[in-house]
């Protein structure tokens, strides 16, 4: 006869025993499963909790940078403010106020110069004419006549006294607009204005008096014609003739400051000297303006 | 369901060696028409091996009862390890000699020799158990089946250690080798509700579906004699259950639980 209850606790046992491989890969699994979870969120949480340290600390930083930066703007604005007399800001369109702040660039002169400049001596002094005049004696066969208070005659000899540079009332001012990209066309202008030109002519007068590059001396004639001080344009335009007689402008510029300065005679017969040397329509015009009285 | 009736389908499986209890099925009927042919044949001597409990001794016994009534056939069940009594026995079974001194190999060649067939029908000696013989009397069988005056039906063993096939004395040509194997599933299903049906216990028969034959199969590999142990110890256990807690058995199939204690019990699982 069969003892079926033992027969039933064996078969428990067995049925145990059977599942037992199964309930360790279980267990292994779901061990493995929470061992990998646990490392996941870890260092998941390690990694939350150093990112919201960063973000704290990048916050505050900014906030410190931001404050910082509130106070360099408001600096600016005050500046901007004054500067805003000769700066005429073309922007118009809205952009966005830190890119802004990245792409404004300001560029003003440096003015130091002007104060070493003011204690210099004027470039041409009397000798210095007079030598000048002697050149343009040679080139000139009659004496000019009736010359006024800066030239002066002496027998054969034609001398023609320069006026000397003694002060210069207007300046010119170069001033850099500053660059503000628009964000559609992405291009930057140069605004020129005038503000010291006496400034800047002074500061080309001393490159010239360094190199004597006669485009130099030419451009501070022309400057000097601009703003109607004859004297000083006919001196450099002289200058720029005696180092190089071949420029059509520095005559030209030379024979109309003589007009204004009631040479009228002495550029007529200037002109015409140039012309026969070297055919110059433009001479040519101004002449026929000048005979003509078109040109005063 | 009556509680009788596991009692009647367990006494089906007891393991005996009965032939009314031999089950035909297909691949046992091809086995056993082979083995039929075999003896027929003019062969000294037929091999029939296999591992414990594949029907070598059910075969061997169908043989017997298919053949003695046309021919001389004795089988022998237990092998008679004495020399002498061996010989003895069979000089009494074959030609009714009595011996009462001792008899050796050669006075029983000489008495093997000496005899005439009768129309020329060689009787057939059946040994089961045959592995139990020792080599040197194996010899022996095999120099007096070389008379041609008796035949042998040898059923053995046939371990995983060591090939019979392979032995000296079975490898010359005048020899006959069937191998009896365990059963398919498929058989194994056809052996046990062969059995049920036999004595009319189709219910318990129809209890036995795929899943309940699969699992007999994992525990047994289809070895016959561990099956009739396990469906035994089984419709025992069903019988203990039908008398003291009908519960347990309320399914229509055969429970896996059962059949697992039933696998304890038989030692098909060690628990």
């Amino acid at each position: 006869m069969l003892n079926v209850n033992e027969l039933e606790n064996k078969h428990k046992k067995y049925k145990l025993k059977s599942y037992t491989p199964y309930f360790a890969i279980f267990l292994g699994v779901s061990a493995a499963i929470l061992s990998i979870s646990f490392f996941l969120l870890y260092d998941f949480n390690s990694k939350k909790e150093t990112k919201k340290e960063l973000i704290a600390q990048k916050t505050q930083e900014y906030n410190g940078d931001r404050k910082a930066d509130i106070a360099i703007e408001n600096k600016n604005e005050a500046i901007e403010q004054e500067a805003s007399k000769v700066i005429v800001p073309k922007e118009k369109e809205e952009t966005p106020v830190t890119q802004e702040r990245e792409e404004k660039v300001q560029l003003s002169p440096s003015l130091n110069f002007i104060k070493r400049i003011e204690s210099e001596v004027p470039l041409y002094k009397k000798e210095d004419s007079v030598k000048a005049a002697a050149i343009i004696e040679k080139k000139v066969e009659r004496p000019i006549e009736k010359s006024s208070e800066p030239i002066k005659k002496e027998n054969k000899k034609e001398e023609v006294s320069l006026p000397i540079v003694e002060e210069v009332k207007e300046s010119i001012a170069l001033v850099q607009k500053p660059i503000v990209e628009e964000p559609a066309t992405n291009t930057s202008t140069i605004d020129i204005k005038r503000r010291d030109v006496e400034e800047d002519i002074k500061h080309v007068i001393k490159r010239f008096n360094v190199n004597h590059n006669p485009a130099l001396s030419l451009f501070v004639a022309k400057k000097y014609y601009q703003l109607e001080n004859y004297e000083q344009a006919y001196n450099y335009a002289l200058a720029t003739n005696e180092l190089n007689n071949n420029i059509e402008a520095s005559w030209i510029i030379f024979s109309k400051s003589l007009v204004k300065l009631g040479k009228k005679e002495m550029a007529i017969e200037t002109l015409k000297r140039y012309i026969n040397h070297s055919d110059s329509s433009q001479a040519r015009q101004l002449l026929d303006e000048i005979l003509s009285g078109k040109f005063k | 369901m009556k509680p009788s009736i596991y009692e009647n389908s367990r006494d089906v499986f007891l393991d005996t060696v009965n032939v009314k209890d031999y089950i035909q099925l297909e691949k046992i009927s091809m086995i056993y028409q082979a083995l039929r042919d075999s003896i027929e044949k003019p062969l000294k001597m037929v091999l029939l091996y296999g591992k414990p409990g594949t029907g070598k001794s059910m075969f061997l016994s169908k043989l017997h009862e298919d053949v003695a009534s046309a021919q001389k056939a004795y089988l022998y069940k237990t092998p008679i390890l004495d020399e002498s009594e061996f010989f003895k026995t069979i000089a009494q079974d074959l030609y009714g000699i009595k011996y009462d001194s001792e008899l050796n190999f050669t006075q029983f060649m000489k008495v093997v020799e000496n005899r005439e067939l009768i129309e020329a029908i060689v009787p057939i000696i059946m040994l089961d158990e045959a592995q139990l013989y020792t080599t040197a009397m194996m010899e022996k069988i095999r120099l007096l089946s070389d008379t041609r005056k008796v035949k042998f039906v040898i059923a053995l063993h046939k371990t995983e250690k060591e090939d019979i096939i392979a032995k000296e004395h079975f490898q010359t040509r005048i020899w006959e080798s069937i191998k009896l194997e365990n059963a398919s599933p498929v058989e194994l299903k056809i052996y046990i509700q062969k059995k049920l049906m036999k004595v009319n216990c189709v219910d318990t028969a129809s209890m036995f579906v795929p899943k309940s034959i699969n699992l007999i199969h994992k525990l047994t590999d289809g070895n016959y004699r561990d099956t009739n142990k396990l469906v035994y110890t089984l419709f025992d256990i069903y019988h203990y259950y039908a008398q003291n807690n009908p519960k347990e058995i309320r399914g229509n199939e055969i429970s896996k639980k059962i059949i697992e204690m039933a696998a304890i019990h038989t030692g098909l699982i060690n628990a």
